[in-house]
């Protein structure tokens, strides 16, 4: 029995050892476990801090990307709305609080230095009321050294980089009653160079290079616009002086021409007078000579009769050369009513080839008159219109040798008739082309030489085709023969 | 400019004070009308904003005016003009850093929403002034007294405030509020966030310009509303335990200074973390655990004590367990829809006749450059043409869902806040 029960305890001793290892296996399980579990949640903690650094790297680059890309958006905007502006004045005038804001900034000051003064000129205040700004400008001028150093030095000063200079950060903070600022030179090519400062109140504001590029683009902008202004400005002055100038030598030459013009009437009133005195007693002279050659008062030894048939042929052309004049006086002073009219160019080439033809005939010339149909009609005088023609188809005659050729031509020009008269003839030396429509200019040649003229021809020619607000050229090579070309208004 | 030819009819119908004119009005639904003016010169940009209002509202009779502007706006001649076109009728509003409206986020403007009440609706709007640190508990049981007053026989449904985001001491306010108001009543509010330069916040109650000052409405009778509040930040990293805290200043989390926390997960010594304390309290909050709610109550650091404590934005009771939060943009925005459509399920099947945005400052500046997109998704959820105003905030106050806490109104931050309004 006791064997039993001695048995029985030490099973159940055994029993509960059993159990008791048992337990103690699953508590050290356990605490293996929980071990492991802190280990991992240690691990995970580590792992969210990683997670939160790199969070917050992301969040700063992300910061100032979107900083940037607000930044470049501001400064495009703004530097569109300063590039416009021409006037010194106006150029600050265009920076406002939003641009200012958007470029993360709450206030904004400008300088310029006035040499003549020696003093910074305030140009721009933005968030700062107009008493402390007052205060600002002379603080900057009792340290105008300070920001003059910047300017000369090219420096951008701000309150995260420090600058080596007298002025402390502290100082340019409590100067500007400020915080966090930048401070950048604005640099011109020429004349008041300056500074701009921007700053904010946030006390948690930090400046970033990004911010530093921003404000240094910026002031380079402002400088650029400030020198274009101030060469527009320039440009405008001497532009100015030169109208001035202008108008006043434009004076002068009206003056001038009027002095010519009349000048040009009184000569054309002389010719008129003198031609009308001369041509009474040339009347005379020619009636005399007239009755003396037809032998009324007697017959006359033939040497009397060739003197005479001498003033005669004289007196004809002085009478020619008297009615030529009166004539240019006359169109030179508007005097003669020119009476333009449709007519047919076609019938006036075929009558000034009648007209001449014995004389193209002796020389043996062939002359030829091209007129197309829709040149057939011009707007003229029908008289003094045949007379250009007489004059311009003579002096081919005159000049072009034996066996050559004269021709008219004619081509439409929009609204103008141009018609080309060309000979085959010696031609016109380039110098005196220029001067052949001159009054008594006569080129000086063999033919000129021999053959007797007045040298008013051309002349009246020109003032003819002027009246008939026209155009008169000549083309001409030495040898070859000449064109010379006139316009017409075309009729319908 | 072409305001002042308006006449604008003073309703007192919805105002307790004259439960007898009742019968004067028939009007059966409430109607709303909103103007928005970003005009440089002040007064005539209210002019522009209660101008397109008043066209909106097709002369029916004004309730009750709710005025958002940026701090520019915020000066008496600005005040007095609104007041004076709108013919005195009530004014609540306060100014901000940015005004939400359905165009978008803005950093200047003045909004305007004209709200005209049925006679079945009452309010009551009411102020308290120079809110001091130990004197804010009481003056959110005096603001609750004051609201209060009036509307003893009536059904009362909602109270929203606008407070000082400068002031210190907000969780008391709140408790004082609660206090009087009842710990599970529904109270929403902000407190608008500054632009950082004037360091201050603006209230508006009727012509006053006010500031360390609390003001509020209490809306009752037939009036429906559902609310939505969600920040989309997530736990990351082990949990901790606040082991020694007071107020708004946490000293010991897990026995060690507090800043420890952020010098452990950012690896930055506290001077760094100083420098960059906006940027990082921003982008990692710390993280309240509240048991049965979905998500964690976050707070802001607002500074570094030289002993290593932090100063938060809203008490964080010893013993809390928290953690560091993150985000992501898409989360963030998952937050807004989700706040969204709480808020519109919390309404109901009736029309909503606007909608109410408190969002915090910190989520706009994450956003950047795109501050509209959460408007975009709230917009996607209440439809293009439901009327949105709204303001950026230090702060938002929002009862908590789950039952552990009885729907009891908590100061959250980095949240987005939104309010549908309505008829029952």
């Amino acid at each position: 029995m006791l064997s039993f029960i001695f048995i029985s305890i030490c099973l159940i001793v055994a029993g509960m050892g059993i159990a008791l290892l048992s337990k103690v296996q699953r508590l050290k399980e356990s605490a293996d476990k929980i071990k492991t579990l802190s280990l991992s949640l240690e691990e995970m903690d580590e792992q969210a801090k990683l997670i939160m650094r790199t969070d917050m790297e992301l969040n700063k680059a992300q910061e100032e990307l979107d900083k940037k890309i607000a930044g470049l958006d501001t400064l495009q905007k703004l530097s569109k709305e300063i590039n416009t502006t021409l006037e010194e004045k106006q150029i600050f005038k265009k920076i406002d609080n939003k641009y200012l804001e958007a470029l993360g900034f709450k206030q904004s000051l400008a300088f310029l230095w006035r040499s003549l003064e020696r003093e910074f000129r305030l140009c721009l205040c933005l968030g700062y009321s107009h008493e402390e700004s007052e205060r600002i400008e002379n603080a900057v001028n009792l340290n105008k050294d300070y920001f003059l150093d910047l300017i000369h030095n090219r420096a951008t000063a701000s309150s995260e980089f420090a600058t080596d200079n007298f002025l402390t950060k502290d100082k340019v903070r409590q100067l500007f009653l400020t915080h966090s600022f930048i401070i950048c030179p604005v640099l011109t090519q020429e004349a008041d160079q300056g500074f701009i400062f921007v700053g904010t109140q946030d006390i948690d504001a930090t400046i970033t290079k990004g911010d530093r590029e921003f404000i240094s683009i910026l002031a380079n902008q402002i400088g650029q616009t400030l020198d274009n202004a101030r060469l527009f400005e320039k440009t405008w002055k001497s532009q100015q002086e030169l109208e001035i100038k202008v108008e006043e030598r434009t004076h002068q030459l009206t003056q001038a021409l009027e002095e010519v013009k009349r000048i040009s009437r009184r000569k054309s009133d002389f010719i008129s007078s003198v031609s009308h005195e001369l041509r009474t007693p040339l009347t005379s002279i020619k009636g005399y000579a007239a009755i003396l050659l037809a032998g009324k008062l007697g017959a006359m030894p033939d040497e009397i009769k060739a003197r005479l048939e001498k003033i005669n042929r004289h007196s004809d052309e002085l009478m020619q050369m008297i009615n030529d004049l009166l004539d240019i006086s006359r169109i030179e002073s508007g005097k003669v009513d020119m009476k333009i009219a449709g007519q047919d160019l076609k019938s006036i080439v075929e009558k000034i080839s009648d007209l001449l033809s014995e004389q193209l005939k002796i020389k043996n010339i062939t002359f030829a008159g091209n007129i197309p149909d829709n040149c057939q009609n011009i707007m003229a005088a029908r008289g003094q219109i045949e007379r250009v023609f007489i004059n311009l188809v003579g002096n081919a005659l005159k000049f072009t040798p034996q066996n050559g050729k004269i021709s008219i031509n004619a081509n439409r020009l929009n609204n103008t008739v141009q018609i080309d008269v060309q000979d085959t003839g010696f031609g016109i030396p380039q110098d005196d082309q220029e001067h052949i429509f001159d009054e008594f200019y006569r080129v000086d040649n063999t033919i000129n030489q021999e053959v007797k003229g007045t040298g008013l021809g051309l002349a009246l020619v020109r003032q003819i085709i002027e009246a008939h607000q026209g155009k008169i050229w000549v083309e001409s090579k030495p040898g070859e023969g000449s064109t010379f070309s006139f316009t017409l208004k075309a009729g319908q | 400019m072409f305001v002042s030819h308006f006449t604008i009819t003073i309703s007192l119908v919805n105002n307790f004070i004259d439960p007898l004119m009742f019968a004067l009005y028939t009007k059966l639904a409430m109607i709303i009308s909103s103007g928005f003016s970003q005009l440089k010169e002040h007064v005539q940009a209210v002019n522009e904003a209660i101008g397109q209002a008043v066209i909106g509202l097709k002369n029916v009779p004004v309730s009750l005016a709710i005025i958002f502007t940026s701090t520019e706006f915020a000066h008496p001649l600005v005040l007095k003009a609104a007041n004076n076109l709108l013919g005195g009728i009530p004014i609540l509003g306060c100014s901000s850093q940015m005004i939400l409206t359905d165009q978008g986020v803005f950093k200047y403007g003045f909004a305007v929403l004209l709200i005209s009440l049925t006679q079945q609706t009452f309010f009551n709007i009411n102020t308290v002034k120079n809110i001091k640190p130990d004197t804010s508990l009481s003056s959110g049981e005096e603001l609750a007294n004051k609201l209060l007053y009036g509307f003893k026989n009536v059904r009362r449904s909602l109270s929203i405030i606008f407070s000082d985001s400068l002031i210190t001491g907000g969780t008391n306010l709140i408790n004082g509020l609660q206090e009087n108001l009842g710990r599970s009543f529904p109270l929403v509010g902000a407190s608008p966030s500054d632009d950082f330069a004037n360091q201050k916040t603006f209230q508006y109650v009727n012509n006053e310009l006010l500031s360390e000052s609390c003001s509020g409405i209490i809306f009752g009778g037939k009036f429906n509303f559902g609310f939505g509040i969600k920040h989309g930040w997530l736990a990351l990293g082990k949990i901790r335990t606040v082991t020694t805290s007071e107020g708004n200043l946490i000293k010991e989390i897990d026995g060690l200074p507090a800043v420890k926390l952020y010098e452990e997960y950012l690896a930055k010594d506290t001077m760094e973390l100083a420098k960059e304390l906006r940027r990082i309290s921003t982008s990692y909050p710390i993280g309240i655990y509240l048991q049965g709610e979905k998500e964690y109550l976050l707070r802001n650091i607002i500074s570094i004590k030289d002993d290593g404590s932090l100063i938060t934005q809203g008490n964080v009771p010893q013993n809390s367990r928290i953690r560091l939060m993150i985000s992501t943009e898409d989360s963030r925005l998952k937050a807004a829809i989700t706040a969204s459509e709480e808020a519109k399920r919390n309404f109901g099947m009736e029309k909503i006749k606007f909608v109410m945005i408190f969002d915090s400052a910190a989520r706009l500046t994450l956003l950047g450059r795109q501050k509209s997109i959460e408007i975009g998704v709230i917009k996607e959820v209440f439809g293009k043409d439901t009327p949105l105003i709204g303001i950026c905030t230090n702060g938002e106050q929002a009862p908590l869902k789950s039952i552990n806490y009885l729907g009891q109104t908590y100061l959250h931050n980095q949240s987005i806040n939104i309010l549908a309004i309505g008829d029952q």
